[in-house]
């Protein structure tokens, strides 16, 4: 087939208003593999036998990822470089080591380079460096991870028996960006010694001591590492004929001698210190950008946004200076340039939030805010950063227009929208749960930001480990049906090797000899918990290895507590210091009981033995079954009060479970949340047949969307839908903010797909509008809007050459349309489209 | 009070929300059944008869079988994968409906009182609160189940939700008495101006819709209600695509009800509904249509405006062909050379 000829059916969106300095950075940056400069990792070592870069832990979350554990894990010590160790290195703690360590790769390891025209220096920073650790500890973490009670199998276990995936992550955070461009790395440093000066003789030489001394050092890395591309930038400004870039050269040098160790004064500056700040916290995990996201952009940088327009900067230049930003953040890709942009390289979620509320409900757009959205307007299609917009009943029309624009210029919206109003309830239901209602509270909550993709959390003080379980309720329906047992029994798909099926959960009787609903419900309750419990003893096993072996002392200085309790982030430093359960596959969970009270107890389609052996044979030969179960049974998603009273049911149920539990080695509590990232997908090959009629190999529902096709209402049912199993509303003091409730504090992802016809005229368009005032009241906590015709990516599929730059949005990351396996493109052409002519 | 209320039953069709092509803001739209007119291009056929019906959908359809065995009558035999229904020998007993398991056999029609389903559109109030919409009752024709009708808007309107009246004005005059008092909106259709036209398009001729509307001008005006009058005529190629009635429309518009409307809207001809004929074993003459192109709705808009009427009412809205921005941009240009070559 001759694809390479065909023009594209369907425009893509396209940039606009770039200079031709930004276009040529943008255009550099989408060269890709091919590029002569790019951030690919490079790896350090202590030059020991014994050193290990790559930690797995971080990527126990990526089922694509286990196969390659080892792997990584020798060739980036086979690549690592020796690093010439300082004479004291060995006696030193493990976070000064490891400061030092990340301190002197950064400075004077790693070169420092500067694009042409970039007005933002920081460009390589993606790191495997040594873990530093010495060979008794090395010895000790791998007995903790290897072995057949280890962290590696306890995780693949969980993952392999579709349980879902957990594991200790990086990142999924918003640091105190805003405290560190005001008081600059010299204040922060000296907070720091006054915290040690201040410890007694005993703890500064204990595990205190250490620990601030590693923040000290890592608190001048940011200084250092300025210092030496203020250099740069004199020396190319020495060498540069032309005036103009000449002079910008100059003024580089001038802000980096200044920041980020003083505290910013201009937007320029400001912006400078806020990527440096920024980057070297993706150096100091070893991991790009997962969600270490920059909170309240357009809030923290309006001041110096004001004092440089006030200053005469040209509006023009200060978004050239923000464009510059935005390439810099999509460098975080190229961490794997040579894989491609595939998989896991899609979704970092360097997420930054605009508009949103203030105190006494005031609305803070501002001036910077339609200035941001000028930038992603003009440099969509673009990954990062991915911009999230608060919303909330009084935001202005004029920001909300502008929004509407975007969207229907783009294939999607190039945004997520956050609502204010559900999300700030369960930021106080957590409050309440947790006792921190010190720390939220009504006269703070509004300052709340998402992370990642969608996850809220506090700014500056919180780390809430949004990704660091993914749990498929779904389960529990299965462990239900059989007593307590896997449906199927496990074979691995490389090996071949079978695990036989055993008792694995409590065990709650033969369901066949259930007489009625609640006994089979009884179950479910028992083994939603049982799997919640597990997972949060799966999640133990990395906790305590991070706490233990894997600190970050330059992100611990970016988070309030870690230097009060002069604890580690990974420690359980920080003062808001959660993890998070994202409960997956709750659609499909709840379809598949109404399904099973459906068929065998209200209508008795079925007895329980005639379903269960469906489901052991996928449904293969039961299609009068299967389709019963699909159409016949009642569904989550229409709006339909009996259907929704069970997934409320099923919500409470595990949100409260959720609750119960803390860490062990961290003391950190666990809170509910509902994301999906791509679990959905492949964990729908995992799991076994399920009672709504899914075949084992079909998807499994997203995160709080209803099942693919199961919303056959529209969207106004689906958000009210999602609206009642987040709580809906209530009065007065029965609320958890203003008349809201919310179950999940972390908020949940919610996707609806619309038909790009829902926006052709401005008649429409104030619909859709109002369709966004209405999810307000109704809807969820934060809501992607996909706008894209179904035809478009089915063209897409056959053409892919023509659509590279096509983004579509998945559980609130966007990735490239072309970039994603083909079954999720197909689900994603396969979704609902909502409007009907 | 309640059970009252849900005495009087409605034979409804359909209820969709989310519209926002049946009146201001986002909508939900009940279909009754049954109407009195038979256009020949309706978009929903099984919204035209009286009684329920009962459809195969073959896109749903697994082949079970299920329908055929359990046919009471014997009605549906199955020929090669296709399902046919025996429509003299049906009895509309609904087994077919209740088992199959696919939702393939589906009954049109379903008998609603009035207090469930004000509860059912009462479900988006968020929605139509945020967008100054509201609760439309379309069919068929909603005037020919005058005391439901009348009784779901006057319910709705006492829960404080914005209601409008679909109708194509035949009807008995009484009907309109007992319903505008509950319609805060009434979109009217005028189809063809032609009366011989009209009763070949629609199986009946437009003088008593004429007049009907005159009546629910002067009842408006009479009881100082503040209802709305939209007049709505579907634009459909070959049949009320033309210039001269659309200027007709307009003529009447301007002539007998001028003050009285707010708004005349021309809504495009669609043909999504081709399967729907099939499977009612009917044949539809504008399945081979196309959809209309901007260009003739922008044309005709353009009649609309210089027909008399005051401009600023006449709006278009509906699905037009897909054409890329290229192409239109192309047409465009067309346009203005048109035009050009004109002057």
């Amino acid at each position: 087939m001759c694809a390479a000829s065909t023009a594209p059916a369907f425009k893509i969106k396209e940039p606009k208003n770039l200079s031709p300095r930004i276009q040529w950075l943008r255009d550099y940056y989408f060269v890709g593999a091919r590029r002569a400069w790019n951030n690919e990792y490079s790896a350090w070592t202590t030059g020991t036998d014994w050193d290990v870069q790559f930690d797995e832990i971080s990527y126990y979350i990526v089922p694509e990822m286990y196969a390659f554990n080892q792997t990584f894990r020798s060739s980036f010590r086979q690549s690592a470089r020796v690093v010439t160790l300082h004479p004291d290195f060995w006696s030193w703690s493990l976070p000064e080591r490891k400061a030092w360590f990340t301190k002197e790769v950064m400075v004077n390891c790693v070169p420092q380079e500067l694009l042409p025209g970039d007005l933002i220096a920081g460009a390589r920073f993606n790191l495997q460096a040594s873990r530093c650790w010495s060979e008794k500890e090395a010895k000790a973490r791998d007995a903790l991870i290897y072995g057949t009670k280890g962290a590696r199998a306890v995780m693949k276990w969980f993952h392999d028996h579709g349980y879902g995936n957990s594991g200790a992550t990086s990142g999924h955070l918003v640091p105190g960006h805003e405290r560190a461009l005001t008081i600059g790395w010299k204040g922060i440093h000296a907070d720091l010694e006054q915290k040690y000066k201040a410890l007694s003789e005993s703890d500064k030489k204990g595990r205190k001591g250490a620990q601030l001394r590693a923040m000290m050092t890592a608190a001048t890395m940011p200084r250092d590492l300025a210092a030496k591309y203020a250099a740069l930038c004199r020396k190319l400004s020495a060498k540069e004929k032309n005036a103009g870039r000449k002079s910008e050269l100059e003024q580089m040098a001038k802000n980096l001698d200044r920041v980020p160790w003083e505290p910013a004064e201009t937007l320029w500056e400001a912006v400078q210190a806020l990527w440096i700040n920024h980057m070297l916290i993706m150096s100091d995990e070893n991991y790009p950008g997962p969600g270490v996201s920059f909170g309240r952009f357009d809030q923290y940088l309006l001041p110096y946004w004001k004092k440089s327009m006030a200053d005469g900067m040209d509006r023009d230049f200060a978004k050239e200076i923000l464009k510059c930003f935005w390439i810099h953040s999509n460098t975080a890709y190229d961490a794997m340039v040579q894989v491609g942009n595939q998989g896991i390289t899609s979704g970092f979620g360097q997420l930054i939030t605009l508009s949103g509320l203030g105190a006494n409900g005031a609305d803070m757009t501002n001036e910077l805010t339609y200035a941001v959205l000028e930038v992603i307007d003009e440099m969509t299609p673009i990954l990062e950063p991915k911009p999230n917009v608060r919303m909330h009943r009084n935001t202005p029309d004029e920001l909300l227009d502008r929004l509407i624009d975007m969207v229907s210029s783009s294939q999607g919206a190039p945004f997520l929208l956050n609502f204010d109003e559900r999300s700030m309830a369960g930021m106080m239901r957590e409050a309440k749960r947790a006792n921190v209602a010190h720390l939220i509270n009504e006269n703070n909550v509004h300052e709340y930001a998402p992370v990642g993709c969608l996850e809220n959390t506090m700014v500056g003080n919180d780390r809430s480990g949004t990704v660091d379980n993914n749990l498929n309720l779904l389960k529990a329906v299965e462990l239900a049906l059989t007593g307590g047992k896997d449906l199927l029994e496990f074979v691995d798909p490389i090996t071949g090797k079978r695990d036989p099926i055993r008792q694995d959960g409590p065990k709650t009787g033969d369901a066949t000899k259930f007489s009625t609903w609640d006994e089979f419900w009884n179950a479910y309750v028992i083994h939603t918990k049982n799997i919640i419990r597990r997972c949060v003893e799966v999640y133990e096993a990395s906790e305590r290895i991070r706490a233990e072996f894997c600190p970050t002392p330059y992100l611990s200085c970016l988070v309030g507590g870690c230097a009060e309790k002069a604890l580690d982030i990974t420690q359980g430093g920080a003062e808001l210091s959660f993890v998070t359960i994202e409960g997956v596959t709750f659609g499909t969970t709840v379809d598949s009981l109404l399904a099973i009270k459906y068929l065998v107890f209200d209508k008795k389609e079925c007895t329980m033995a005639e379903l269960i052996q469906a489901l052991r044979d996928n449904w293969e030969g039961h299609d009068i079954l299967q389709a019963k179960a699909k159409n016949r049974a009642p569904k989550y998603g229409r709006d339909d009060n009996e259907a929704d009273a069970m997934a409320l049911a099923v919500m409470d149920l595990w949100a409260e479970e959720t609750w119960q539990y803390k860490t062990k080695s961290t003391n950190r509590q666990f809170r509910p949340g509902m994301l999906s990232w791509n679990y959905w997908v492949g964990d729908g090959y995992v799991m076994a047949a399920s009672p709504d009629g899914r075949p084992k190999g079909q998807f499994l529902s997203n995160a709080i969307c209803p099942s693919n096709g199961a919303d056959i209402n529209g969207p106004t049912a689906n958000a009210n839908s999602v609206g009642k199993v987040l709580g809906g509303t209530a009065d007065g003091g029965a609320a958890d903010w203003e008349g809201y409730l919310s179950n999940l504090p972390n908020g949940a992802s919610h996707t609806i797909t619309f038909n790009p016809s829902i926006l052709r005229d401005p008649e429409h368009r104030k619909k859709f509008k109002a369709f966004l005032r209405g999810y307000a009241k109704n809807g969820g906590t934060a809501l992607q809007i996909n706008m894209i015709d179904a035809d478009m990516l089915r063209d897409a599929q056959q053409h892919p050459q023509n659509y590279r730059h096509l983004l579509v949005r998945v559980t609130g990351y966007n990735a490239y349309f072309t970039a994603i396996g083909r079954e999720l493109q197909d689900e994603i052409i396969a979704r609902e489209s909502h409007n009907r002519y | 009070m309640k059970s009252e209320r849900d005495a009087i039953k409605g034979l409804v069709l359909n209820i969709q929300r989310m519209s926002t092509e049946d009146g201001p803001g986002i909508r939900t739209t009940v279909f009754v059944k049954g109407c009195s007119l038979a256009c020949a291009w309706c978009h929903n056929p099984e919204s035209i008869p009286f009684e329920r019906q009962i459809q195969w959908i073959e896109t749903k359809c697994i082949g079970c079988r299920t329908c055929v065995k359990g046919c009471p009558q014997q009605a549906l035999s199955d020929d090669a994968g296709v399902i046919a229904l025996d429509r003299a020998a049906c009895t509309l007993c609904g087994i077919c409906v209740d088992e199959c398991p696919a939702l393939a056999m589906e009954l049109l029609g379903t008998e609603w009182g009035v207090d469930e389903l004000a509860d059912e559109v009462e479900k988006d109030r968020s929605y139509f609160e945020s967008s100054g919409g509201g609760v439309t009752i379309s069919g068929g024709e909603p005037c020919m189940q005058p005391e439901f009708t009348a009784a779901f808007l006057r319910e709705c309107t006492r829960r404080g939700l914005h209601t409008a009246l679909d109708t194509c004005g035949l009807c008995r005059k009484e009907a309109f008495d007992a319903i505008l008092p509950h319609a805060d909106l009434v979109l009217y259709d005028i189809k063809e101006i032609d009366p011989v036209l009209h009763k070949r398009f629609t199986g009946s001729g437009n003088e008593r819709m004429l007049e009907n509307l005159k009546h629910v001008r002067d009842t408006i005006a009479k009881t100082g209600s503040k209802t709305k009058l939209w007049i709505r005529t579907p634009i459909i190629p070959n049949a009320t695509a033309r210039d001269e009635n659309i200027a007709g429309i307009g003529a009447y518009i301007a002539e007998n009800i001028a003050g009285a409307v707010e708004r005349w809207e021309l809504c495009a001809f669609n043909n999504l509904c081709r399967d729907k004929y099939r499977r009612l074993d009917l044949e539809w003459d504008f399945g081979a249509e196309a959809l209309l192109g901007r260009e003739t709705m922008e044309h005709l808009a353009n009649v609309a405006r210089h027909s008399g009427v005051d401009p600023v009412i006449v709006h278009w809205s509906g699905a037009t062909k897909f054409i890329s921005d290229d192409e239109q941009a192309d047409n465009d240009a067309k346009a203005h050379m048109r035009l050009v070559k004109g002057c």
